[in-house]
């Protein structure tokens, strides 16, 4: 035994991480991307709705042009439904022996990654949009020609959202399982 | 003794540090934009024709998420074990540069936003302050 080198060191995160199988990260990731996104959406959606609501008692006439706002925000709900699709037609079932193979665990990092990138972004995206559309309720009950003003500022936020999808289907395209 | 070197979890450190650049700009630019845009929006209640120019610290907010996504895909493009070996070094220098890229721009989002509200509603009473608040709020972004 005394001829036996230990070439590098394995951290002891290393030595946790790896004897965690792939799928579990996978899972955890697809279920993140969608339910922190629905997270994200419902939030904004009630700071916006209750702010509408109570501007339209003295001002009716916002109610119909402001539920865009709402949209925005349901709009990255459904970024997160389209991300969790497309992550789990990436699972694919190696076989036991591969399972813990370097590719398949690199697989299994991938996904969790993107889907935590999605979940996250649409999170804070969903936040921003509500907030920003709950003044913009206010403001245009006060003086119809604000609403398109801050719609624009609404737009920059939702971009937000955009981004995380961006880069979790990047991210999601190194997610290649080693082959049987 | 094994030769055990751990590079196969690498790339768990290497996509982590591609989520932390994303997440964490986005945060920073989420919180840029919804407080400056509060802002503007209670602004323009009085002064509707300031709208237009005082959306500047909305677009810096939007600069910050693009930042985030330029670092997040350079890292997650880079991790490819086969095209060129990626050791653990490798992964704990791009969870490193993922969180230096995401927690500045966290911070200077959350500047931003602070500096952008505030700034506004100042420029609504006193229009000399916008070449100072602009300047402020740039300082702010890099």
């Amino acid at each position: 035994m005394s001829g036996v080198v230990v070439l590098g060191h394995a951290s002891s995160w290393a030595a946790a991480l790896v004897r965690i199988s792939p799928y579990t990260f996978s899972a955890i990731g697809i279920a993140i991307s969608i339910g922190v996104s629905v997270l994200g959406a419902a939030w904004g959606i009630y700071i916006t709705g209750s702010s509408l609501i109570g501007a339209a008692i003295e001002a009716p006439r916002i109610t119909s042009k402001n539920l865009i706002s709402v949209i925005f925000c349901e709009a990255v709900a459904i970024y997160g439904v389209i991300v969790a699709i497309i992550l789990q037609t990436k699972l694919e079932s190696v076989p036991s022996s591969k399972m813990y193979d370097a590719e398949s665990l690199r697989a299994g990092y991938a996904i969790f990654a993107s889907g935590i990138i999605v979940g996250f972004a649409n999170l804070v995206c969903g936040l921003c949009v509500g907030i920003i559309g709950s003044s913009c309720a206010l403001s245009d009950a006060q003086n119809s020609t604000l609403f398109v003003k801050i719609l624009v500022i609404e737009i920059f936020g939702s971009a937000l959202g955009l981004f995380g999808v961006i880069v979790g289907i990047i991210m999601s395209a190194q997610a290649t399982w080693p082959t049987k | 003794m094994s030769t055990f070197s751990g590079d196969e979890t690498a790339p768990f450190f290497g996509f982590l540090g591609a989520a932390a650049a994303l997440v964490f700009s986005c945060m920073g630019a989420a919180y840029g934009t919804a407080k400056s845009g509060v802002g503007v929006a209670s602004m323009g209640v009085m002064r509707p024709e300031l709208v237009m120019k005082s959306i500047v610290p909305v677009v810096m907010a939007g600069v910050l998420g693009i930042y985030g996504l330029i670092i997040a895909v350079i890292i997650s493009t880079g991790i490819n074990p086969k095209a060129k070996s990626y050791y653990l070094f490798d992964g704990y220098a791009h969870l490193s540069s993922g969180l230096a890229c995401g927690l500045a721009g966290l911070s200077a989002g959350m500047a931003i936003g602070i500096v952008g509200d505030a700034g506004v509603r100042a420029n609504a009473q006193q229009p000399k302050l916008f070449v100072v608040q602009s300047r402020m709020r740039k300082e702010c972004g890099s």
